[in-house]
């Protein structure tokens, strides 16, 4: 196996993620709950800086390959999850950092960020092509309010999954720290509201790029729709919840739900259709 | 009156017109002929009686100018695509170099019922172009050289290709992995005018093991088979240009059991006449699109986005992130 440059600093950035993974996992043990460090939340920082850390290593990791191969982490599944991994950690510590109501429930969220992290380290880091496609400048705007977009999503599904567990005994224990389910569904709905609205922009712009890259904006490819059923899904739920009482439990299936469909446009669809994103005829 | 307008801004039908909207994007998967429009048509339609009921009725939508942005900009959105849709015209061209546009060049025309732009003013010589590729033929950029006449008697020429299209009356032209080789022949039959014209071969370097047409001459019913030698440089190891000003070509001619290979300026005697190979040009394949919607489709999508985050700043600026207002936080309709 060949290693290539921008493999160490890969690794060592998800050695970060592990260790934030571990530290905020630690941090809903019940049996811990009288610790010093836990009770004065100590061990929040130590997450929030393994997660900082994490992004730094992460940036160099993009940055080496991106000077090794002549062009940034666009195209192939290898490049996707790296940069997702960077992006999600960035914009999740950002939130983590600023909505200390969520702290908890990065157990979650960064278990889910392994399912990333585990499938990278399984890719060859195989060199892409840069289709012709690819200069154009809408693309920035469409990758970047996409990372928000899937970043938002992810924060809901830590509030989403700690709505879930809670229904248990064990999960009410871990996640003892947090606010009422009342006050973590009203604020996993605030991240999705702002979802709403990046997503919104993401398709935008993707319209845009795609006019000016395949000369039409929408042709229901297999990536358009299963964007379309996501940003669908995202204000279904939206309305179900203007429209019915949904319990806590019922929300966080929602929003995982969506960001599931989400998780197979961006991860999924791109790489089983030759859909305008391929861009390589 | 009132509850009618009631009735029809219920949440509830905006729900139901989500889920059919949909089964229709489902359906509409891969643009499928056999698929009616109206699966996207009807939800569409439903949606928006559903939401000029509720932005007349609705005091959350209506007092709020955020989110009356938003819904008025969904609405607008809903009508422009449909004005879209009975405006456009879609088609491909092939042109070859030295050839002026003409609207009898366009093929696979899909068009809209109200289609009414002015392609006959439409005018352009298409040039020579280039097109880059990395190893293992993947496409890079393409340079195609267009010429317009200008009103003040002189001619622009313009340099377009992938994702900068040439724009002329609202038609925009792309450029698209079509493209390809054109020998310019002259026949001289045994009675009558020569004629010259030029016969497309297949698409290169996608079809260059195939580079073959035929081509039967006016008021015969000879069956002339052309087959293209080409030496264009073209190689999977390295990087490589594909450029006519680079490229060779013979080409063999068969007609019946008589084959002969002509180069460039030779001629051949065929049982009606004569035909000589003049010279190899090259010919490029345009997507054309037209659709005026698309500028306002733009600025009316992003005023309407726009306005969903001024109101959900709004909102969410007015209390604490992580509150635990559990008495309001849980009701239907909160957030």
């Amino acid at each position: 196996m060949n290693i290539v440059a921008e493999q160490p600093w890969l690794w060592a950035g998800l050695l970060a993620y592990l260790v934030a993974t571990l530290v905020a996992m630690w941090g809903l043990s019940p049996r811990l709950a009288g610790s010093e460090s836990v009770q004065s939340r100590r061990h929040e920082r130590v997450v929030l800086g393994a997660i900082a850390l994490g992004v730094l290593l992460l940036t160099i990791a993009i940055a080496v390959r991106w000077v090794r191969i002549g062009h940034g982490p666009w195209l192939n599944l290898f490049e996707l999850l790296m940069s997702q991994l960077w992006s999600l950690g960035l914009i999740y510590a950002l939130l983590y950092w600023r909505l200390p109501g969520l702290r908890p429930s990065a157990a979650i969220v960064m278990l889910v960020m392994w399912i990333l992290g585990s499938w990278v380290l399984l890719l060859e880091p195989a060199d892409s092509h840069f289709p012709a496609t690819y200069y154009n400048f809408w693309k920035w705007f469409h990758v970047g309010l996409g990372k928000i977009f899937l970043a938002l999503m992810l924060a809901g599904v830590g509030l989403g999954g700690v709505m879930i567990l809670r229904r248990t005994e064990r999960g009410r224990q871990w996640f003892r720290a947090m606010p009422t389910d009342a006050a973590i569904d009203k604020l996993a709905w605030r991240l999705m509201m702002l979802a709403l609205v990046f997503d919104s922009l993401m398709l935008i712009t993707g319209a845009v790029w795609a006019q000016d890259a395949w000369g039409r904006y929408w042709a229901w490819d297999a990536l358009e729709t299963s964007a379309f059923f996501t940003w669908l899904l995202l204000a279904v739920g939206l309305h179900v919840r203007l429209s019915f009482k949904v319990p806590p439990w019922l929300s966080g299936v929602i929003i995982i739900s969506i960001f599931a469909l989400a998780f197979v446009t961006y991860f999924g669809t791109p790489y089983i259709s030759p859909s305008a994103h391929k861009g390589m005829v | 009156m009132v509850q009618i307008l009631q009735a029809l801004a219920s949440l509830k039908l905006t729900l139901l017109g989500m889920v059919l909207l949909g089964i229709g994007a489902a359906l509409s998967y891969g643009n499928p002929e056999h698929v009616s429009v109206w699966v996207l048509v009807a939800p569409l339609a439903l949606l928006a009686i559903n939401l000029a009921a509720a932005i007349i009725t609705n005091p959350r939508i209506n007092r709020q100018p955020g989110l009356l942005v938003f819904h008025v900009g969904l609405l607008g959105m809903v009508l422009l695509a449909g004005i879209g849709r009975l405006t456009h015209l879609d088609a491909h061209l092939e042109i070859a170099q030295g050839q002026a546009f003409s609207p009898e060049l366009l093929m696979d025309v899909r068009e809209g019922p109200w289609h009414a732009g002015a392609l006959d003013k439409v005018a352009f010589t298409q040039g020579r172009f280039t097109v880059d590729y990395a190893p293992e033929l993947r496409r890079g950029l393409t340079h195609s050289q267009v010429f317009m006449p200008q009103p003040d008697g002189s001619v622009l020429e313009v340099d377009v290709g992938d994702d900068r299209p040439l724009v002329l009356e609202r038609y925009r032209f792309y450029t698209t992995h079509n493209k390809g080789f054109a020998p310019v022949l002259t026949w001289i039959p045994a009675d009558g005018e020569a004629v010259s014209g030029r016969v497309h071969m297949p698409s290169y370097p996608l079809f260059e093991y195939k580079q073959d047409n035929h081509w039967t001459p006016p008021g015969t019913e000879e069956d002339i088979k052309f087959w293209l030698q080409l030496d264009t440089g073209m190689t999977l190891e390295d990087s490589w240009v594909l450029d006519g000003r680079n490229s060779r070509g013979v080409l063999v001619v068969t007609s019946g059991d008589q084959r002969v290979e002509l180069k460039p300026g030779e001629e051949t005697r065929l049982p009606h006449g004569r035909l000589r190979f003049d010279y190899l040009t090259t010919w490029m394949g345009y997507r054309v699109f037209y659709d005026p919607t698309i500028q306002w489709l733009f600025f009316v999508s992003v005023a309407g986005v726009f306005g969903l985050g001024q109101f959900f700043w709004k909102k969410l600026s007015l209390t604490a992130w992580t509150d635990d207002d559990s008495e309001t936080a849980n009701k239907r309709g909160s957030v």
